[in-house]
């Protein structure tokens, strides 16, 4: 008996630190989303930019006057680099899901047959609920 | 009473839910509910910013009231250091557009800027109003029948649980 409850334990503090991780990866996706969205109003921004007006960039302390063109490349790479990254993070996320999963069925399984064995063994069951 | 969850989807028959089984989702909809709730405070207080922003740059009979060519201003250089100066040029401004980009505009698209950013997120904050009442809601359906079954059954709860 006890080693059943040793088992399932082991399994639930398993299944929490997925949890976790799930918890944590689906946070960084939030991020990478909200910064996505940010970086493309700057885009549409600059699409929207007419004759005479100019684009600073924000470097330390000081303002730096920037070229329209490389100012679209550096937030067009910064919008590759986040869709590759929320990519990767749905991927992980799709992963510890599938974990998450898998252990759920584990420990439904021992449970029930750790309630088979006690069911064979009547006097157990007061000690395990 | 047979409360269906919607926003699209399958819909789950309540009435066919444990106990358990709702106290869960319940508690989901719950934290749901924070989570958009406290986005809902967040956009309110971004939009505020932005039409504060819009008030400043907004003109009256083609003329802005905060910005005049040769006012005196006091220029903050720490929080509680300033030093006098005068507007030197009262019809460009510098927008921060985000990620740590500005943008030097005249006061008329600078306005339009921040009508543009208020409207984004006025409707934003509409969708975001919309949601939160449909969950309200669900969460009210659900609190429903989950008090009819512990009222209906508190006799068995006591082993099941």
């Amino acid at each position: 008996m006890a080693e059943v409850q040793a088992k399932l334990q082991a399994l639930s503090e398993d299944y929490q630190k997925l949890q976790q991780e799930l918890q944590a990866a689906v946070q960084s996706r939030q991020k990478l989303q909200a910064q996505r969205t940010e970086n493309v109003g700057v885009q549409k921004e600059f699409d929207l930019l007419k004759e005479g007006e100019s684009i600073y960039k924000l470097v330390g302390p000081v303002l730096l006057k920037q070229d329209k063109v490389e100012a679209e490349g550096t937030v067009k790479g910064r919008l590759e680099f986040i869709g590759k990254e929320v990519e990767r993070t749905e991927q992980q996320i799709k992963e510890v899901q599938e974990k998450i999963e898998k252990k759920k069925t584990e420990i439904i399984q021992t449970q029930s047959s750790a309630q088979a064995a006690a069911q064979a063994a009547p006097s157990q069951v007061a000690a395990k609920g | 009473m047979s409360g269906q969850a919607g926003g699209g989807g399958e819909t789950v028959n309540l009435d066919t839910l444990s106990v358990q089984q709702l106290s869960q989702v319940k508690k989901q909809l719950d934290e749901e509910l924070e989570h958009l709730t406290s986005s809902f405070t967040q956009l309110h207080a971004a939009q505020s910013k932005f039409r504060e922003c819009l008030r400043c740059v907004q003109q009256q009979d083609g003329k802005s009231s905060a910005l005049q060519e040769g006012k005196q201003v006091l220029v903050p250089l720490t929080n509680s250091l300033y030093v006098k100066g005068s507007l030197s040029s009262a019809s460009h401004v510098i927008v921060d557009v985000g990620t740590g980009f500005y943008v030097e505009k005249d006061v008329k698209s600078a306005a339009k800027f921040y009508e543009d950013k208020t409207n984004e997120i006025g409707a934003n904050v509409k969708d975001l109003d919309s949601i939160i009442q449909g969950k309200t809601n669900n969460v009210r359906v659900i609190e429903e029948v989950l008090r009819q079954k512990m009222a209906a059954a508190p006799q068995q709860q006591a082993p099941q649980a």
